[in-house]
């Protein structure tokens, strides 16, 4: 397993009316095997960004233990080791690029890690590459589209050359096709390249495409499981203030009609074969 | 009903003139009723946000007119401001502009500028509070100790306290969770209905825009695609794909059945609405009772 995460709390270091507030993360265990597509889905405060901070040392767990590659993330010798292996994107594209040019924002990183002018070339080019932003090396990227510049932010942690990514709501400030341009690359470079690939999101339809889907709520792991293990669970996730597909709820609901559904749908081609059978 | 927005021939071009003039959006036309409703969608770049920039006279139009109760707004161009007033605009991500030290001073900022004052002012704020669902405790605190949601409120609630005859609302929603989003649209539905005033909501989310629209604007390169009602618009789902955008979901499901020779009607919006279609003719052939 490449990511270990042992019995971790954390809770931030602030008092809301006398009160300490309370655990963020709140007594977590989960692995993350090596090339896995995992999605971790809950609303608003449920601890799933705090958790993902874990993942690369940005934070360090209060109790427990996080492990990346054997390595513990609390050993600071390590840090900087660990930050290599797991890269780290977040929602705003605007808040992580850095330079004036596409191609040295992307060199960013390994310029940093003294690595040989030649093989920045050549990692910012394969970087780029990989996701379909090549022709735009040269472009500024204040002018580039939000999935256009998000995919920039994802070369500049490529070109570092993790083993894994964490994205935290990577999509949230995309429109409908900068947010499949995101989706589309992520899936790639993880069936493709072998990258490990976790994504934070709220969007369910993204969480759809992972090969594990965790749910958190309070801090804690509510459910986890394949998709369409996960999403059969309409009731549990409405009840915790999470949307299901809606080809899942209205197979959901149908059911509740008294309709025979055996298997609930997850995509709009499955609900639509699922409710021709029904019909005939 | 009388029109409240006329928008005759409307163009913006940047930069004009100089090698880098691009034309964002080109001679629109479109009447908007009073009390409406509309959804604005279009994929990224469309023209959108210039389109709505130019409804309030932030950005003054290259060609054409922008007509608010039958007066061009820029027929005075002094008086420009007084339109910020009566057509309000909460922006993207508008919990960033927040700057006062208390809740209530900013939520009372614009309409304080509008010129209320008094009872009359504190009314209006803690209206706009209480649409917004913010509680009356967190007038009082600094607006940098409220969560996300409570940010992106009192930005909101700041708008709606000028008492604008038009609320415009560029992606009220975008990053907020699937509960929230609800909330807050639910919370602008209600806005509407109350204040009886005109709406435009400008998002990316089809299941949002398909619950609340009454009418749809459909931006493609500058241009008007399409401005019907929106069970037509979104009854053409192909041509909305052809310019990037996505009906919803369910809708999608009951397309297909309808192409694979499923008697179901053309448009169907939400769940509810496919579940009672779904239902009755299960009924019909006795799978269900």
């Amino acid at each position: 397993m490449f990511i270990s995460i042992e019995n971790v709390s954390f809770s931030y270091d602030s008092v809301e009316d006398g009160q300490p507030v309370k655990n963020a993360v709140d007594g977590v265990s989960l692995t993350v095997e090596q090339g896995e597509f995992v999605a971790v889905i809950g609303h608003n405060g449920c601890g799933k960004s705090t958790l993902a901070k874990h993942l690369n040392a940005m934070l360090l767990p209060d109790s427990g233990k996080v492990y990346v590659d054997g390595d513990d993330t609390a050993d600071e010798n390590k840090t900087w080791e660990i930050r290599e292996k797991v890269g780290l994107v977040l929602q705003n594209p605007d808040n992580q690029l850095v330079a004036s040019i596409v191609e040295e924002d992307v060199a960013f990183g390994p310029e940093n890690l003294g690595v040989e002018p030649g093989e920045i070339r050549e990692r910012v080019d394969k970087a780029l590459k990989a996701v379909g932003m090549y022709e735009y090396r040269l472009h500024a990227p204040y002018k580039l589209s939000g999935g256009q510049k998000q995919r920039i932010a994802i070369a500049g942690i490529l070109a570092i050359q993790p083993q894994c990514i964490v994205l935290d709501e990577p999509t949230a400030m995309l429109d409908p096709s900068g947010r499949e341009e995101v989706m589309s690359t992520l899936i790639r470079l993880n069936k493709e390249m072998g990258i490990t690939v976790v994504l934070i999101t709220h969007y369910m339809d993204e969480a759809v495409s992972a090969d594990r889907v965790v749910v958190m709520d309070s801090g804690r792991v509510l459910t986890q499981g394949t998709p369409g293990e996960v999403f059969s669970q309409v009731e549990l996730l409405k009840k915790h203030r999470l949307d299901v597909p809606q080809a899942a709820e209205l197979a959901f609901r149908l059911k509740g009609c008294g309709v025979d559904i055996d298997r609930i749908p997850l995509d709009e081609a499955e609900c639509a074969e699922m409710l021709m059978e029904v019909l005939q | 009903m009388s029109s409240i927005l006329e928008l005759k021939n409307l163009s913006f071009v940047y930069g004009q003139g100089t090698p880098f003039e691009k034309t964002a959006v080109d001679n629109l036309s479109a009447t908007i009723e009073k009390g409406e409703f509309i959804g604005i969608i279009g994929h990224t770049g469309s023209g959108k946000s210039t389109l709505v920039q130019m409804l309030n006279g932030l950005m003054r139009p290259t060609g054409g007119q922008v007509l608010l109760d039958g007066k061009d707004i820029w027929s005075e161009p002094k008086k420009i401001r007084e339109i910020r007033f009566r057509v309000g605009m909460v922006f993207q991500y508008p919990e960033y502009q927040l700057f006062e030290d208390t809740v209530y001073k900013d939520i009372a900022f614009g309409a304080k500028n509008k010129g209320l004052t008094g009872d009359e002012l504190d009314k209006a704020v803690r209206k706009a509070a209480e649409f917004t669902g913010l509680k009356g405790e967190l007038l009082e605190k600094s607006p940098f100790d409220l969560s996300g949601g409570e940010k992106r409120r009192a930005a909101i609630a700041g708008v709606m306290a000028m008492e604008p005859e038009v609320l415009i609302l560029d992606e009220p929603t975008a990053g907020l969770d699937p509960m929230g989003r609800e909330i807050l649209l639910s919370q602008i539905v209600n806005y509407h209905k109350e204040r009886g005033i005109t709406v435009l909501l400008v998002s990316h989310s089809m299941e949002d825009i398909a619950r609340v629209a009454g009418r749809i604007m459909v931006m493609n390169h500058g241009a008007l695609h399409d401005f019907d009602k929106t069970k037509s618009v979104f009854a053409k789902g192909g041509e909305l794909r052809k310019i990037g955008l996505k009906v919803p979901q369910v809708t999608r499901i009951m397309q297909t059945l309808r192409e694979r020779g499923v008697d179901v009607p053309d448009g169907i919006l939400t769940v509810d609405e496919a579940l009672e279609v779904l239902s009755s003719l299960l009924k019909k052939e006795g799978k269900i009772w």
